[in-house]
C-alpha cells in the first residue's frame, strides 16, 4: 500500500535553482529504501522534501491515503543544545505528541510504550540518565527509540549509523529490517556504507547534485561497479554473491583483490 | 514604622513582585534554553514605547497622566499591543526574513529605547516625563491597582497556555525539525511563546521595572540549571528563586533604604553566583585555583 509519493518534484533551497532533475519517486508501507550519494548530493535536503519539512520547488508531494501518513524521522547528527536538564525517558516520550495530541499529557501506557522502544535499541537501562550524558552512538539510538514510540508508518533515518560502533550499527540496521517485517513500517534511510545498504535495502536511491542525477530502482540492479564508480568519482567494486554483496574500493587495493 | 507596621504600603507591590516573579522565573526557562534572553528585554524597550506613544497622543487629545484615561489611549493596551506585535516578528524563523535573528534583536532594543527617550524629550511631555518615565519602566515599589490586575490577567494566560502545551513548546524548542515531522505546528509554537513573553513583559515591566524583568527571566533559570539536571526540579528551583529574590529583595530594600528593583537584580546574581560555585565543586571535585 503506498503511503506517500512524490510526483515530478523539484527539490532545492532557491527556485530557479534546482539541486536534482525532477523527481518521481514513492514509498509504500513495509519498503526498505537506501539513499546513497556523496557528500554535499542532496540527500538530506531530498529526505526533507519527503518529510514535507522542505516544500518542493515544482511538483506535488502527494499522500495516497489524502491525509499525511505518520511519520518518525531522525536527522543527520542532530546538534542538540545540552543545556536542556531532560531525561532519556523524557526526550524519547516527545515521540508520542501524535498519540497524545498537543494537549493530553502521557500516561502509564505511554511510558512502557517508549521503555518498550527504547529496549528495541538496547537502552532501557538508561531510561533515567540525563541525556545529555550519553554518548553520540547511544543518543542516536535514543532518537530512534523516540521515532518508534510514535507507531510511525514510516521512519526516516538520516546517516542513522554515523556515531555507532559496529555491534550498535548491526542491531539498528537488524531493528530496520524487523520493523518492516513485524509492523509493515516503510524505512528509508541515508547511508555511506554501500554494503549496508546492499545488504538491507530493498530498494536503493542513488543521487548527486553535481551531476543533476536521480535514479531509484532495485539493489540488484542498481548497486552495480559501474554505477557506484560513477556515484563517488572512485572506482568502485560491487560483487553479488549468493544473496551477499561485497563492495570495495577498487583503487585502494591496487586494483584487484577482493572484498 | 516597622516593616510589618507598614505592610498596607507594600502588600501590594509586594505581591505584584512575587506575582510577576513566579510567572517570569518559570518563562526563564524557555527564554534561557532558546538563547532568547535579550528577546525579553527588547520586549520591555518596545512595549515601552508602546506606552510613551500612548501618552504622546493623549497628550495630542488633551489627556495627562492625572486625567482619565479613554480605553483607545489606554498605555497598558498600548504596550501590549505593540509587545505583541515585536514579539510576533522576532518568532519568525531565520529563512523568513534577510536579517539574523540576533540583528533584529538589537534593532528592536536600539530603535524602541531611542524612541522612548526622542518622545520624552518632546515639548509636549515636558512636564509629565519624570513621572511618565516611571510609568513606562515601573519602580517595583509603588503599583498601581491596575497594574496588579494586569498581572493577575497575564499570570493566569500565561498559566492556561503553558499549562496545555508546555510538551509541545518543549519539543519544538528542542528539536524543532522532528517536532514538526511528528505534527507539533512548530511555527505556531513559537509564535505562542514569544506571546505568551510579550503578555508577560508588557505587564510586569510597568509594575517592576524593565531591569529586574530581565533579571527574573534570565538569572533564576539559569542558576537553576546550574543547580539540577531533572527537568520538574529546574523548573520548580527557577520559580522559588524568582520568587525569593522578589520579596526578599522587596524586604531588603525596605529595611536598608536601597533602591527596590537593583536589590533583587543583586540578590538574582548572588543566587546565580552561589549556583554557579556548587557546580563548580560538583564537576571539578572541589575548587582548584
Amino acid at each position: 500500500m503506498e503511503l506517500l509519493a512524490l510526483e515530478n518534484v523539484t527539490i532545492g533551497y532557491q527556485r530557479g535553482r534546482p539541486l536534482l532533475p525532477p523527481v518521481s519517486f514513492s514509498v509504500s508501507r513495509g519498503d526498505l529504501v537506501g539513499i546513497l550519494g556523496p557528500n554535499g548530493s542532496g540527500k538530506s535536503t531530498f529526505l526533507k522534501t519527503l518529510l514535507g519539512l522542505l516544500p518542493p520547488l515544482q511538483g506535488k508531494l502527494r499522500y495516497a491515503s489524502g491525509r499525511k501518513p505518520r511519520l518518525g524521522y531522525v536527522a543527520q547528527d542532530p546538534r542538540f543544545d545540552f543545556a536542556y536538564p531532560l531525561s532519556v525517558l523524557e526526550v524519547v516520550l516527545m515521540g508520542r505528541v501524535a498519540e497524545l495530541g498537543l494537549l493530553r499529557r502521557p500516561r502509564k501506557e505511554d511510558i512502557a510504550i517508549a521503555e518498550q522502544e527504547l529496549g528495541a535499541v538496547g537502552l532501557q537501562a538508561l531510561a533515567r540518565k540525563p541525556f545529555r550524558s550519553l554518548s553520540g552512538g547511544e543518543r542516536q539510538r535514543v532518537l530512534v527509540a523516540r521515532a518508534l514510540t510514535g507507531a510511525p508508518d514510516l521512519l526516516v533515518l538520516d546517516e542513522p549509523t554515523s556515531s555507532m560502533d559496529v555491534a550498535a550499527e548491526h542491531a539498528l540496521l537488524s531493528l530496520a529490517t524487523a520493523l518492516t517485517a513485524a509492523r509493515g513500517t516503510a524505512v528509508v534511510f541515508v547511508t555511506h556504507e554501500i554494503s549496508a545498504a546492499a545488504e538491507i535495502a530493498r530498494t536503493v536511491v542513488l543521487l548527486d547534485s553535481a551531476r543533476s542525477y536521480f535514479a531509484a530502482g532495485p539493489v540488484e540492479e542498481l548497486l552495480t561497479s559501474a554505477s557506484m564508480s560513477a556515484l563517488f568519482g572512485n572506482p568502485v567494486e560491487v560483487r553479488h554473491e549468493n544473496g551477499r554483496v561485497f563492495v570495495w574500493l577498487s583503487a585502494s587495493r591496487g586494483g584487484s583483490g577482493g572484498p | 514604622m516597622s516593616f510589618w507596621e507598614a505592610r498596607f504600603l507594600w502588600e501590594e507591590p509586594m505581591l505584584a513582585a512575587v506575582l510577576a516573579s513566579a510567572v517570569l522565573g518559570y518563562l526563564g526557562l524557555f527564554v534561557v534554553l532558546r538563547r532568547i534572553t535579550f528577546t525579553s528585554a527588547a520586549l520591555s524597550q518596545v512595549s515601552g514605547l508602546g506606552v510613551a506613544l500612548a501618552f504622546l497622543m493623549g497628550s495630542f487629545a488633551g489627556v495627562t497622566p492625572h486625567t482619565r484615561t479613554p480605553l483607545w489611549l489606554d498605555p497598558s493596551l498600548w504596550a501590549l499591543v505593540f509587545a505583541c506585535g515585536g514579539a510576533a516578528a522576532m518568532s519568525l524563523p531565520a529563512r523568513s526574513r534577510r536579517a539574523t535573528p540576533e540583528s533584529v534583536v538589537a534593532l528592536a532594543y536600539v530603535g524602541a529605547s531611542s524612541l522612548v527617550l526622542l518622545v520624552l524629550a518632546s515639548p509636549r511631555m515636558a512636564v509629565e516625563a519624570h513621572e511618565i518615565g516611571d510609568l513606562l519602566f515601573g519602580d517595583a515599589v509603588v503599583v498601581r491597582r491596575q497594574d496588579l490586575w494586569n498581572l493577575g490577567a497575564a499570570a493566569l494566560l500565561v498559566a492556561t497556555v503553558h499549562g496545555l502545551l508546555f510538551r509541545s513548546f518543549l519539543f519544538a524548542s528542542f528539536d524543532s525539525d522532528a517536532a514538526r515531522v511528528s505534527g507539533v505546528p512548530v511555527r505556531w509554537m513559537d509564535l505562542l511563546l514569544h506571546l505568551s513573553l510579550a503578555v508577560e513583559v508588557a505587564a510586569a515591566t510597568r509594575a517592576l521595572g524593565a531591569l529586574p524583568v530581565f533579571s527574573f527571566l534570565v538569572l533564576p533559570a539559569g542558576a537553576a540549571l546550574l543547580l539540577s539536571e531533572r527537568l520538574a526540579t529546574v523548573l520548580l528551583l527557577s520559580v522559588v528563586i524568582a520568587v525569593s529574590c522578589a520579596a526578599g529583595g522587596y524586604a531588603l530594600s525596605w529595611l536598608l533604604s536601597l533602591p527596590t528593583g537593583p536589590v533583587m537584580v543583586v540578590l538574582g546574581v548572588g543566587v546565580w553566583g552561589l549556583a554557579g560555585l556548587k557546580r563548580l565543586w560538583e564537576t571539578r571535585g572541589g575548587l582548584r585555583w
